[in-house]
């Protein structure tokens, strides 16, 4: 356990000197405490506001891909074939061409000209199927004959969810539902091209009224890290949890 | 133990089981043998309910398969042992009382234990399936199938994947629980165990039934199948 630790200090630590090296050969100006001092309260808005487009996201990706999953196991082929059609479509298209579709044709074309909204709509609509993706997986991850033995042993259908189904699926989703969330907290950052003040809006805002290239892009990053690694810590925790 | 098939047609990509009709009555543990894809799984199968025939009728004990209340006197040992993977082996028993038998809490404990203890698992009651030997996880589905308090235990090929000493240490507790007064029916590939524990030998081959009897078929076939299937086993 104490080893574990340690080389974990010791990672940490290499990665650390690394970037300090190359930041100290490129630039010995370097300083990140003008962008925090003068920029404080408008990061902070940033920041918040990209958690919150990212939880509001996954909540909405992990409904609607729900959905995309019930409908792709369907018994009427119809609605397959709408999955299969928009999984494809949504593969092929970038997501900053879904963003500003969604922002600039499709929101007026039904009257709605809430720009940061509809770019938010795009970003849950381009992450579903890699949502459905992940419940697909996952619930095959429970073998034919199992389901044989729910059937055999007289389990109700809520029953089955609760005791045998949840448990065991809860545990393969994980890691990949993580690599969606951060595949959300990085696509956010398109919605910028909106003058949505998300964290990458507010650095870019910062960098161009300070010339600070380099430290808004490095604030950037660690910004980035302090949402993604307690959050892929917690997930882990989770899946220890569930183990027990 | 009474079994009735009637026009029995059960189609995959091509008809695994074709028209069979058979009757028997009078006997408690019963063998299906033959070759891999002969259709003797399958029959299992059919005849614990777990599969819906395509076409025809099967009734045990005077229940139709399908019958809800026959699949509450009915228990499956499955090839590979199917104990769900995140509960523990007690757990795997009890919960199944406590849910669909409306055992309580502690008394569903209670017959988890006891089922373990009869295949010797005393020692592994709350280790995970995976945590255990293959024969130790057969064992274990062999107790829960024995805990529901079955009639009558379905026993699929439940040593096919094990050594031949787990295959033993298996078929040990398959012996020991029959002294419990329970009907079986099973389908394996160890003859020796079907000499020495079935009372009735049904021998399939390409979807039919070819020969069946007392298990002294196995030792004076009548048929060019039965005859060609033994020598290649033993």
């Amino acid at each position: 356990m104490k080893n574990k630790v340690l080389n974990y200090v010791l990672a940490i630590a290499t990665i650390v000197s690394f970037v300090l090296y190359v930041i100290f050969v490129r630039d010995a100006e370097f300083t990140l405490d003008r962008l925090i001092t003068t920029y404080s309260s408008l990061l902070l808005t940033g920041f918040g506001n990209t958690i919150l487009v990212s939880l509001i996201t996954l909540v909405g990706s992990l409904l609607f891909g729900f959905i995309l999953y019930l409908l792709s196991i369907s018994k009427i082929p119809y609605f397959v074939a709408v999955v299969d059609v928009f999984t494809e479509v949504i593969y092929g298209t970038p997501l900053l061409v879904m963003i500003v579709l969604m922002a600039f044709l499709i929101g007026p074309a039904f009257r709605n000209f809430n720009r940061p909204v509809m770019g938010t709509l795009g970003l849950i609509l381009y992450i579903s199927p890699y949502m459905k993706n992940v419940y697909q997986s996952s619930f095959s991850s429970i073998s034919k004959d199992q389901y044989m033995a729910m059937d055999l042993f007289g389990f109700t259908p809520i029953q089955r969810y609760r005791y045998l189904i949840i448990p065991q699926v809860i545990r393969v989703l994980m890691p990949p539902l993580m690599n969606n969330f951060s595949l959300i907290i990085k696509g956010s950052a398109l919605l910028y091209v909106l003058a949505f003040p998300e964290l990458y809006y507010v650095i870019n805002v910062a960098q161009s009224q300070t010339f600070l290239f380099v430290e808004g892009y490095m604030l950037l990053w660690m910004m980035y890290l302090l949402i993604t690694i307690p959050l892929s810590q917690f997930t882990k925790w989770i899946e220890r949890a569930l183990r027990t | 133990m009474k079994l009735s098939i009637k026009n029995l047609t059960h189609t995959y990509d091509t008809d695994v089981c074709k028209n069979l009709q058979f009757e028997l009555e009078g006997y408690n543990s019963i063998a299906i043998i033959g070759a891999s894809g002969s259709g003797k799984s399958t029959l299992l199968r059919l005849l614990s309910g777990l599969e819906k025939p395509t076409k025809g009728s099967l009734v045990v004990n005077d229940y139709a398969v399908d019958d809800e209340v026959y699949r509450k006197k009915i228990g499956f040992v499955f090839q590979q042992h199917n104990l769900f993977p995140h509960l523990t082996l007690e757990r795997n028993i009890s919960l199944i009382l406590e849910k669909t038998r409306g055992v309580d809490p502690i008394e569903a404990k209670r017959i988890a234990l006891e089922s373990l203890a009869l295949v010797q698992l005393s020692d592994q009651t709350y280790k995970l399936p995976k945590n255990v030997s293959g024969g130790q996880a057969q064992r274990a589905s062999i107790a829960r199938a024995f805990a529901l308090n079955p009639d009558l235990i379905f026993l699929d090929e439940p040593t096919s994947s094990l050594d031949p000493v787990l295959t033993y240490e298996v078929l040990s507790a398959v012996k020991d629980l029959k002294k419990l007064g329970k009907s079986f029916v099973f389908v394996t590939h160890v003859m020796s165990f079907v000499k020495e524990f079935a009372d009735y030998v049904i021998f399939m081959d390409q979807g039919n039934i070819i020969e069946h009897g007392l298990p002294t078929i196995l030792t004076f076939p009548k048929s060019k199948e039965l005859q060609f299937f033994i020598s290649h086993i033993m």
